[in-house]
């Protein structure tokens, strides 16, 4: 049992690692970002070709880092046009984004698909309770809550964390009081694009890499999201858990309905309690 | 002056005319492929192109069949049945009436009923589901590949050699992982042995975790997969961080390819499976192929969905050969109850339920000319691989 619950830790970590980006993004820019699995894949391929080069570490960080100065360029040149359309509009140019990054990788990568190997020090299976238990999982846990909890802090501690909630809860209040939002905005698109690309560099070694590898973890994110309440960095984090388990336990109970459970629960959601799970009912 | 100038025009408009004449006579193959292009299965759909585009240059560069030059339109159906249907339908209205190439067999069984209202005609390659050939088979569509059937007709002697009885089954979610599940559990049951833990995953899963626990939990000593393209990989990668490729005997059908054993790399060792077509396969015609696929495609030989996807063009070629048209009805009516020389040798396309009559093979991965790949271990001749028709299908 105990080994179960720790497999829904792993999955439930990489999809909130995808679904705080979304949140940030969305946060700030009011733009529903369907692009973001297609950073995710992206992080996993930049991971892919640096550790053939340089090493897992160095992959990790060069995949954080170049999709950090993606999410500058993409908040530029396309999320700041679209804060105030029409969310049809935000919905379509993001999804044409999507399609443009996974052709991308198809013409530079191919469309076989590529697998890293789990680096030197994290191979190899531990025993856990009874059954083996492989080190690279523990690590992805570990990774997930040691972001998740800087995350916390600075968003909570810091001078930009401060502007952030504040610039989420009310942007023109905000605006008034002399926060200069495009910068804070810029660098928090820039955060959220970095943790797509850093999630898709750890997911890389227990995924096949392929440029659809994106679509259904975006799927998974969005699920996390609005169950969560859009726009709420906690909520991601308890539905992140939430479906992370529903997932992994719908397979050992029922799983003949398994891939159905995480979408019940969204609807269960979405009708008697559209605020999400942490949402303050306005 | 004025006469000259008529004439001219006289001249011009005849020579016009004939021109139009032998453009006519020499009325292209128009070939569609609906195919998984992205998705999933992008990476099998990539291997049915590779194959079919490689049967048309070398076939436009011999001056084309019989005269008629070859052209191919492709387009994506993400192995999702119902978008197949939309694409296949799309290529045929505008001409392509020659249709080959899908990977999923829901999108064949999507697009069997509506073959005849499109006047076109469909070759399967990849596609393995027993009822294209079983209560849903149809005048106008064909199928070179192996079947479930036929797999599972190559696995059961395997698996009598085995002495695991504890069995686990791990497939995709879909028609065709359903119908391998199906007929292990009949192999299985017949020889005293036991499924422990039968699981079906969604296309596109891409966390195992909790099926390989539940497979070691169910103490199963065997392990046999149906799963392809991306959800393979995954699969095979992370069964082996969790120590299940060592401790069980893992085989399965479309799992271990010339394509994922390549993506997975060492993991796969030792794998094995059912192998439908091999570059290494002993025919001269065989040879042939292989040597000028190398001369294509530098660097690459060609894989299992490649030679079966290639066989498919050698039939289509061959009936236009022999009946001289490129139109899909005459083709449809001409292909079954004839005899191809293929680069699986001289093989029979039966006309009972449409089946190509063919062996089938099983092996193990290992290292083989330098590489790591599958390797033929062991052969099932043509009439005990192809099992006799269903009598569900009437045609």
């Amino acid at each position: 049992m105990l080994i179960h619950v720790l497999n829904g830790l792993v999955y439930g970590g990489l999809l909130y690692l995808v679904a705080v980006g979304l949140v940030l993004i969305f946060g700030l820019r009011q733009v529903v970002n369907f692009a973001h699995g297609s950073l995710f894949m992206l992080g996993a391929y930049v991971a892919y070709a640096t550790i053939a080069i340089a090493g897992f570490w160095i992959g990790l960080l060069a995949a954080a880092i170049v999709l950090a100065l993606l999410g500058l360029l993409l908040d530029r040149t396309v999320f700041r046009q679209l804060q105030d359309q029409d969310p049809i509009v935000t919905v379509l140019v993001t999804f044409g984004l999507l399609l443009v990054l996974e052709d991308f990788v198809r013409t530079v990568w191919g469309r076989d698909n590529l697998t890293v190997a789990v680096p030197q020090l994290l191979q190899g299976t531990v025993d856990i309770a009874g059954a083996s238990f492989p080190i690279y999982r523990l690590f992805v846990i570990a990774a997930a809550a040691v972001i998740g909890a800087g995350l916390t802090i600075w968003l909570k501690t810091s001078r930009v964390g401060l502007y952030v909630r504040a610039f989420a809860a009310d942007p023109v209040t905000t605006g008034m009081q002399g926060v200069d939002t495009e910068r804070v905005s810029a660098s928090v698109v820039a955060v959220g694009a970095g943790l797509a690309g850093l999630s898709g560099a750890i997911a890389s070694p227990l995924l096949a890499l392929s440029p659809a590898m994106g679509g259904s973890i975006l799927i998974e994110s969005f699920i996390v999201v609005v169950v969560g309440g859009f726009g709420s960095f906690s909520g991601a984090f308890v539905a992140a858990l939430v479906i992370g388990q529903l997932q992994n336990f719908g397979i050992v109970f029922v799983p003949s309905i398994a891939s159905m459970v995480p979408f019940l629960l969204m609807m269960a959601i979405l009708i008697y309690r559209p605020e999400g799970l942490a949402g303050k009912a306005s | 002056m004025k006469r000259t100038r008529k004439t001219a025009t006289a001249a011009l408009a005849g020579m016009l005319t004939m021109a139009a004449g032998s453009a006519l006579a020499q009325e292209p193959l128009k070939i569609g492929v609906p195919t998984a292009l992205t998705g999933t299965y992008a990476d099998l759909g990539n291997q049915a192109k590779r194959a079919i585009e490689f049967a048309a240059q070398q076939a436009n560069a011999a001056g084309g069949i019989a005269g008629h030059k070859v052209e191919v339109e492709y387009l994506d159906t993400e192995a999702k049945p119902d978008l197949a249907r939309r694409q296949a339908e799309k290529l045929a209205l505008q001409g392509n009436k020659v249709l080959i190439g899908a990977v999923a067999s829901g999108e064949a069984l999507a697009i069997a009923p509506l073959l005849a209202r499109w006047d076109a005609l469909y070759v399967a390659t990849i596609n393995k589901s027993d009822k294209m050939t079983g209560d849903s088979c149809t005048a106008r569509m064909f199928r070179v590949n192996n079947a479930d059937s036929s797999d599972a007709a190559t696995a059961t002697p395997w698996l009598k050699e085995r002495k695991e009885t504890e069995w686990a089954v791990m497939a995709a979610d879909i028609a065709w992982g359903r119908d391998v599940a199906a007929s292990f559990a009949k192999s299985t049951e017949s020889q005293g042995k036991k499924v422990v833990s039968e699981n079906f995953s969604p296309l596109g899963t891409n966390d195992f975790a909790t099926y390989i626990q539940k497979i070691k939990n169910a103490g199963a000593k065997g392990v046999y997969v149906a799963l392809a393209g991306r959800d393979a990989v995954n699969f095979a990668t992370q069964a082996k961080q969790y120590g299940l490729l060592d401790s069980a005997t893992v085989a399965g059908v479309s799992f271990v390819t010339d394509n994922t054993v390549a993506s997975i790399g060492e993991a796969a060792k030792g794998i094995s499976g059912i192998i439908n077509y091999s570059s290494t396969l002993d025919t001269p015609a065989n040879k042939e192929f292989v040597a000028a696929w190398e001369k294509y495609y530098p660097g690459t030989t060609p894989s299992n969905f490649e030679g079966d996807t290639y066989v498919g063009m050698q039939v289509i070629f061959q009936a236009v050969k022999a009946t001289g048209s490129v139109k899909a009805a005459d083709l449809a009516k001409a292909i079954p109850g004839r005899s191809y020389d293929t680069i699986l040798g001289n093989v029979l396309l039966r006309k009972e339920d449409n089946q190509l009559v063919r062996p089938n093979y099983f092996g193990i991965v290992e290292q083989n000319g330098g590489k790591l790949r599958p390797v033929i271990k062991m052969s099932v001749p043509a009439e005990i691989a192809t099992v006799a028709p269903s009598p569900a299908c009437k045609l």
